[in-house]
């Protein structure tokens, strides 16, 4: 797999169009903190970068992988929305505790024609955290589908976990404790 | 995925293609050098070969034959995180500044120089080896015992965490089986046999009497805890089932610390 990954470098680059646009997500996010705004506004503001920032559909699919067919187009639609409100949910509040951190931005890889991994690190005072972004370009715009975290990956985990349990449970099972969740 | 470029939603046509197809190409009756063959036969693009790489690992990362033992055990460290070691580490927090904490951090890593500085060798890794006993003069002297992590500050020369397991892992030994440790957290059976290795090489092991040795082992276990100790945390409540993401999320952090 890393070989692969060497040899895709010289592929095709895309002179960090994808760089820029995580680049100009995370300073805007690091603007809402750094700002006075109460906490709820704050998180209003973070949701509506978010939107913009991720693809929750791609995201919806890369987590369910094979199980994605098992859902109807209806339950997929719901699945989307509420992968997307418990992932806001999870983190938003989180990332309201970091603002004195700096974003370094190292490489931009390309994986395919339509796909890039922007590798950065987050500089915190006792550590070095990498966090990567794999990107896809729709409608010539890059949008974040997974987020990779010190090498693990946030649609992975995800993909796992609802594999499991849809190994023994239905679609609607699933939806209804991601329900409970939100 | 699969077939969702036939339900008519508009999403990014050539995600769902590449997708679509990565995950026909998934069925557990191929082997996976078939499914290689197959693959190259039909001119998947490299990116649906990662994908695909991906998911196969995902399967085999499922074989969990201690699960009777690891979620007891993941219960019992789920309840002392909660009831005792979180509680305790945040009093603590409280007491201490983070930079001191962290300067602690600095110190007891700058110890424990042995294991990453041996374990680099036997990697071949000969350069990250050098560097750990570079930073390890630059650190204990400059940056007062290791208190401050001069050599990274000032002088770029950053550590390179390697561990006994990694070091099996290299030698392309596989995890055995998925196993928590009690208090430790998870783990697996060569990552166990190798935090044991790790032991000899770990200065504070040495340390007479016993009830000392283990004292320190436990304040710089709570002292480097204290700088993530919301980690678990977070990743319970973004969790649908806690144990799979707790297991999924070690053999991933695992194999990336290994391909480093």
């Amino acid at each position: 797999m890393f070989i692969i990954c060497i040899m895709l470098i010289p592929v095709k680059t895309y002179a960090g169009a994808a760089t820029d646009t995580v680049t100009s997500h995370v300073d805007r996010v690091m603007n809402v903190l750094k700002g006075n705004a109460s906490e709820e506004s704050k998180k209003a503001d973070i949701r509506k970068i978010a939107g913009t920032m991720f693809d929750f559909t791609a995201m919806a699919k890369a987590t369910l992988g094979i199980n994605w067919n098992k859902f109807n187009s209806d339950q997929q639609q719901e699945f989307i929305l509420l992968l997307r409100s418990m992932l806001e949910n999870a983190y938003i509040s989180k990332i309201l505790d970091y603002s004195d951190e700096k974003a370094v931005y190292i490489n931009e890889r390309s994986l395919s024609d339509t796909r890039v991994e922007v590798q950065s690190k987050l500089v915190t005072r006792s550590a070095d955290i990498p966090i990567d972004y794999r990107m896809v370009k729709t409608e010539e715009q890059w949008k974040v589908y997974d987020v990779i975290i010190e090498g693990v990956s946030l649609i992975k985990n995800y993909r796992t976990q609802f594999r499991e349990i849809l190994s023994t449970q239905s679609p609607e099972e699933l939806l209804q404790i991601m329900r409970k969740k939100g | 995925m699969t077939g969702c470029a036939h339900t008519g939603k508009s999403v990014s046509p050539a995600l769902m293609e590449e997708q679509t197809f990565q995950d026909q190409e998934t069925p557990v009756e191929n082997s996976p050098k078939q499914q290689v063959d197959m693959t190259v036969d039909e001119k998947m693009s490299d990116d649906e070969l990662f994908l695909l790489e991906d998911e196969e690992e995902a399967v085999a990362a499922i074989s969990d034959p201690l699960h009777g033992w690891n979620r007891a055990m993941f219960k019992f460290n789920d309840r002392f995180y909660f009831l005792v070691a979180k509680p305790v580490t945040d009093g603590y927090s409280e007491v201490v500044h983070k930079d001191l904490r962290t300067a602690i951090n600095n110190f007891f890593l700058n110890v424990s120089m042995p294991i990453r500085f041996v374990n680099s060798l036997l990697q071949f890794k000969l350069k990250p080896a050098g560097t750990e006993l570079l930073r390890f003069g630059i650190n204990s002297t400059l940056g007062v015992f290791g208190l401050a992590d001069i050599a990274k500050s000032h002088y770029k020369l950053e550590s390179s965490d390697e561990d006994f397991g990694q070091t099996l892992g290299t030698y392309k030994l596989g995890h055995g089986a998925y196993f928590i440790l009690p208090f430790l957290g998870p783990s697996s059976i060569r990552d166990s046999v190798g935090l044991f290795g790790d032991l000899f090489l770990y200065p504070i092991g040495y340390i007479k009497p016993q009830e000392l040795s283990f004292g320190i082992y436990t304040y710089e276990s709570m002292n480097s805890f204290s700088l993530n100790v919301n980690d678990y945390s977070i990743l319970k409540e973004a969790a649908i089932d806690p144990y799979t993401a707790v297991r999924d999320a070690y053999f991933q952090s695992r194999k990336a610390k290994i391909a480093e």
